[in-house]
């Protein structure tokens, strides 16, 4: 089984548009996990069902205990977050500000406070538009991506597609270079970057490479866009040649991208000319990765 | 030589794990003895964040001379390895732990 990661250091490159191309490619033959979490929203594209859900816990949250609470107040002035308030002569907790320190679990007189785990969303395994299975997940409100997140999604995808004899995976990454993206590389066989001839383009896809060369895991880019700023795109293309990376493809810019998202499509499922390009890509990274 | 695995399971066919910082056993062989020890690692790997760096303080306390592990310790955890007297062996996360083992007694695994 193989594994391909799509990356792309900077946010709003053209990442997720072109993972959920290579997932409508890829058909049945893939198993797909959306590791981009913060910001998930290859179902937008791909159409999953959402079958299964399961919650997520990550974190501690405070609870007080009604019946040892003497409502003497010192939770509500120790905490340095502002968690805890008086409501109607009793004090309750915002679990919005509570950060799961257990300050207020050892400072409280009475030991009312406990720590519970923290509920932080659902994760779903769905079977997609095209009939492949996504594994993929939800935050809830105020709930931050992690990198335990990213390998419980992970390791879902891998299971699944052993269990369903598949060849690969394929998964869409968080922006950054932070922990769920060095999570998101854990056992990656190819790593795709897509980037932008922006500064911030070429300075994130040189943090990004920087990482995945300490993991020496292989890795090739996509210049999207790459016509609205052409000298931009040669010093992206130098760095790449210069840094061992594979040149995948070349996409000059085309509104026919915003407009397939708009129908809930990607853009294989247009004419638009970036169609060709991005199916010859696909083409070449199968041909790479299954013999 | 204490030789330190990172593990998907507690046995000698066991996968090692691809991942340092979130491997679910740490397995420790005593070559003199050729006892292996079985460290449950799920406490760091449920960590939201930080588990490179903690799975690092943990190679402080078992002071393995080896450590034989997939795509290797971050950018974070390897510098906090750096003062710890270990030699690392990378990329044989397709390998059991046995064959990562004859794989690194015949020099064929790559060292950091």
């Amino acid at each position: 089984m193989k594994e391909v990661v799509i990356l792309s250091g900077k946010g709003g490159t053209g990442k997720t548009s072109i993972t959920g191309a290579f997932a409508v490619l890829a058909g049945q033959q893939a198993i797909i996990a959306d590791c981009d979490v913060d910001a998930a929203n290859m179902h937008l594209l791909l159409a999953p069902d959402f079958a299964e859900k399961s919650d997520f816990y990550s974190g501690e949250l405070a609870v007080i205990d009604s019946n040892k609470c003497t409502q003497c107040g010192i939770c509500a002035y120790k905490c340095r977050f502002g968690a805890f308030s008086l409501s109607n002569g009793t004090y309750v907790l915002d679990p919005l500000s509570c950060e799961g320190c257990g300050y207020c679990q050892i400072t409280c007189p009475e030991g009312a406070i406990s720590l519970v785990p923290r509920k932080a969303g659902q994760v779903f395994v769905s079977t997609t538009k095209v009939g492949s299975t996504m594994v993929h997940a939800k935050l809830d409100i105020g709930a931050e991506n992690s990198g335990k997140l990213v390998a419980k999604v992970k390791n879902s995808a891998q299971e699944l597609a052993k269990l369903k004899h598949k060849e690969l995976v394929v998964v869409d990454g968080s922006p950054g270079i932070g922990c769920p993206v060095v999570s998101s590389l854990a056992g990656a066989s190819y790593v795709v970057l897509v980037t932008e001839p922006t500064v911030s383009g070429l300075h994130d896809l040189e943090r990004i490479a920087g990482v995945i060369q300490k993991f020496r895991i292989p890795m090739g880019c996509i210049i999207n866009k790459f016509d609205i700023n052409p000298e931009m795109s040669n010093q992206i293309s130098h760095f790449i040649s210069s840094n061992g990376i594979d040149y995948l493809a070349s996409i000059p810019f085309d509104p026919s991208f915003t407009k397939a998202m708009a129908e809930a499509k990607t853009i294989v499922e247009t004419q638009s000319p970036a169609k060709l390009i991005i199916e010859e890509v696909w083409a070449t990274l199968t041909k790479k990765l299954i013999n | 030589m204490k030789i330190a695995f990172t593990a998907v399971g507690t046995t000698w066919d066991s996968q090692i794990d691809s991942r340092f910082g979130r491997t679910e056993f740490i397995v420790i062989l005593n070559e003199e003895t050729q006892q292996l020890e079985v460290i449950d690692n799920s406490a760091v790997k449920n960590e939201a964040h930080g588990a490179g760096t903690a799975t690092a303080q943990k190679m402080y306390e078992l002071k393995p001379d080896v450590l034989i592990t997939g795509n290797g310790p971050g950018d974070t955890a390897a510098t906090a390895l750096k003062n710890l007297n270990m030699k690392i062996f990378v990329d044989a996360h397709n390998l059991t732990l046995e064959q990562a083992y004859n794989s690194y007694k015949n020099g064929s695994l790559k060292q950091l």
